[in-house]
């Protein structure tokens, strides 16, 4: 009985989201929750690899789901060398690649490392990654920072910006290789990118390098009090690239990393979250207006997506700002997981070209 | 005696020379750069040591040039790294004078300049001492000083002075109160600062001085931040050689070790590919600014004006100009003349015009 199904595998930090897919349909949807007490006793996510794998096969069957049937399992495709957007079948270079440190470390590793080991049990699977968080269509001028000892890297969320944009395209029956957009996605990190015609030629680096700061995530900071705090304040390489990445932003600011609690704050009458959130809606807009220019301000739209964009307040600050450069759609939430299915099944028909990582 | 009012005196202490003009109604009747050799200044620890041998220097020149020190009404100073202070012009007082000698900010030649007018107004009968527009102005919405973590503030620190006085003459020839327009002003110099002016108020640049925006021809603009932490903690480089990366040795000094556009473009034009990828990537660079305080002016923007002395580029004010003409029509003025600047201003100020604040 082959029933031509696809798992989608989504590591977070705290707990792996699964899906089944038949088809267009979404069959089977779980976040299996991976409490302290179990993650406690791993000093790093690599560690978790076996863990999670039986997580998520025990989790299969005790949902009746018969393994045997599924085609292929598509993971979230983490950080990689610099790659041109597309799906990519797992090979050894890309398992050396994701486990290495020296494309830097992140949990999303786990995402394309899974989709491995589920193969290694039943080989008459294929196993995918999606448009890694690496992918890289940077124009050469947008690789410039300032100073040759520093280069200006492509890492944002592509695969949710390219789903996004390209659905967008669609509902207009246009392509997207056609469009000149501006993608924002508002998630727990920003990113703001000038899509022209089918490539991400610029993006703020979302992970430490620049941009609006975010729900945890800082942003640019000052920089020479930035060189003064490294070499003055006493805290650790450590500490600073923790405070930068996930204690910077809402969080440092009002204490909470829900967008939409503060959102729900500033409904409340909360001045100050008033302040910072308006604040962030502020540098997302200056981030979205330097896109314009990238782009030779000659856009066909302005796409706002991710969690924080169910905030209303939030995305109408940013909307007040930037509505004399082009329409402004709104798309909340994320379509990472339908992405992934929808073109993992393009490409086992043939109808998306199966890129080699070497 | 009748011809004899009316004029200004203007101090403008650089690095290197001193600056000084006098003016009559915005006419220039005696300028000169006083250059200073190395050898001199070597002898000083401190540029606030500088002060007196600056002074004497600036007195003999102008005697021997038979400029009537009776003559002069207003003494107008290059302002210095003081504390934040609105846009405009400053009468010296102790409270100011204390703070152009300790220099809270950090300590620039420009810190003299209010300090020696003011030494040579006491002497005189008619004289006042003034600063004015200083690196310092601050006039912005509190929405932009938020950075990313409230250990870290933006702050306003950029050319005010050049940046004004453009945005005043653009304002005076299309015969508009500079206070009823919405400009964005780059100022493309050695640091390179682009500023949102709402209806007379710059309420967001980028800090041109080792803060942020695009690189230049002396600094380097936004850094990646990780990448920054990593150096800072590398131990390769001491906190001193980062901050050089940063402002005076970053930019096109960092990739060409000339800080000369002129020498950049001509190596473009001879096919090296290096050259003509910087050169640009800085325009695209300033394009991108100019994009995002558009979006601080919410989209209604009467006019970009290009001034400095990289206007002059004909080709790199081209490469802006095609990026953002269609935010707004795009003017350009190049070089920058802060002796004029500084003139203009005291004129208004001795025609009542304008009113000095209180520091």
């Amino acid at each position: 009985m082959n029933q031509d199904l696809i798992l989608v595998i989504n590591p977070r930090p705290v707990f792996t989201r699964i899906a089944i897919y038949q088809n267009y349909n979404i069959l089977f949807l779980k976040d299996i929750q991976h409490p302290d007490q179990e993650l406690g006793r791993f000093t790093h996510y690599i560690e978790q690899i076996e863990y999670r794998r039986d997580k998520i096969l025990s989790e299969l069957k005790a949902n009746g789901i018969c393994i045997e049937c599924i085609q292929a399992v598509v993971g979230r495709g983490g950080l990689i060398k610099p790659v041109k957007s597309g799906i990519y079948e797992i090979n050894d270079a890309i398992i050396h690649d994701l486990k290495s440190t020296e494309y830097g470390e992140d949990f999303v590793d786990l995402g394309g490392i899974l989709a491995e080991e589920m193969k290694k049990i039943y080989p008459s699977m294929r196993a995918f990654i999606l448009d890694p968080v690496t992918v890289d269509e940077f124009s050469e001028l947008a690789r410039f920072t300032g100073h040759p000892s520093f280069d200006k890297k492509s890492i944002f969320h592509t695969l949710n910006q390219k789903a996004i944009a390209k659905k967008h395209a669609k509902a207009l029956m246009r392509k997207y290789e056609d469009m000149n957009l501006i993608v924002v996605h508002l998630g727990s990190g920003i990113s703001v990118a000038a899509h022209q015609k089918g490539s991400v030629i610029d993006s703020n680096q979302v992970l430490d390098g620049d941009g609006p700061f975010s729900p945890e995530r800082t942003g640019s900071l000052p920089l020479g009090d930035l060189v003064k705090y490294c070499f003055r304040s006493g805290k650790s390489e450590f500490e600073v690239m923790d405070m930068i990445q996930h204690k910077g932003g809402l969080y440092a600011y009002l204490g909470t990393y829900s967008a939409l609690e503060v959102d729900a704050r500033v409904n409340h009458g909360d001045e100050k979250a008033a302040k910072v959130f308006e604040a962030m809606a502020y540098q997302v807009s200056k981030e979205i207006g330097a896109m314009f220019a990238v782009l030779n301000s000659e856009i066909d739209g302005i796409i706002i997506t991710g969690g924080v964009a169910n905030s209303r307040w939030f995305v109408n600050k940013i909307i007040e700002r930037v509505k004399n450069m082009g329409p402004v759609h709104v798309y909340p939430g994320v379509i990472e997981l339908d992405s992934m299915a929808q073109v993992t099944l393009a490409a086992l028909r043939g109808e998306e070209v199966i890129l080699d990582y070497k | 005696m009748q011809a004899c009012t009316n004029h200004i005196l203007v101090i403008n202490p650089g690095s290197t020379s001193t600056k000084v003009a006098v003016f009559q109604g915005g006419r220039s009747m005696f300028q000169q750069d006083i250059v200073h050799s190395e050898e001199e200044l070597s002898k000083f620890e401190k540029i606030s040591d500088q002060y007196e041998f600056r002074k004497a220097i600036i007195l003999k020149v102008l005697k021997k040039n038979g400029v009537d020190l009776k003559c002069i009404e207003a003494i107008m100073g290059r302002g210095g790294l003081i504390h934040p202070v609105p846009s405009g012009v400053i009468r010296v007082t102790e409270k100011l004078k204390h703070d152009l000698r300790n220099s809270p900010m950090g300590e620039h030649a420009s810190n003299l300049g209010g300090l020696i007018a003011d030494d040579i107004a006491r002497k005189l009968h008619n004289a006042v001492a003034y600063i004015a527009n200083p690196v310092v102005v601050d006039e912005f919405d509190e929405i932009a000083r938020i950075a990313g973590h409230p250990l870290f503030e933006r702050k306003s620190i950029y050319h005010a002075l050049n940046q004004k006085a453009i945005a005043n003459e653009y304002a005076r020839t299309h015969s508009k109160a500079y206070e009823e327009l919405n400009l964005i002003v780059a100022h493309l110099g050695g640091g390179i600062t682009v500023g949102a002016h709402k209806k007379g108020r710059v309420i967001d640049v980028n800090q041109g001085l080792d803060g942020e925006g695009p690189f230049s021809p002396e600094r380097s603009g936004s850094l990646p931040i990780g990448q920054i932490i990593t150096a800072c903690f590398s131990g390769k480089y001491s906190e001193n050689e980062i901050r050089k990366m940063v402002t005076g040795k970053g930019g096109l000094m960092a990739y060409f070790n000339t800080n000369d556009v002129r020498q950049v473009k001509t190596w473009a034009e001879e096919g090296n590919q290096k050259a003509k990828l910087i050169f640009e990537a800085m325009a695209y660079q300033v394009s991108k600014d100019i994009g995002a305080m558009f979006t601080v002016l919410s989209g209604e923007v009467d006019a970009i004006l290009l001034t400095g002395g990289i206007a002059y580029n004909n080709d790199f004010t081209d490469l802006i100009a095609n990026r953002v003409n269609k935010l707004a029509r795009v003017h350009v003025y190049p070089g920058e003349d802060e002796m004029k600047a500084l003139a203009r201003i005291g004129t208004r100020v001795l025609l009542g015009e304008l009113q000095p604040i209180e520091y």
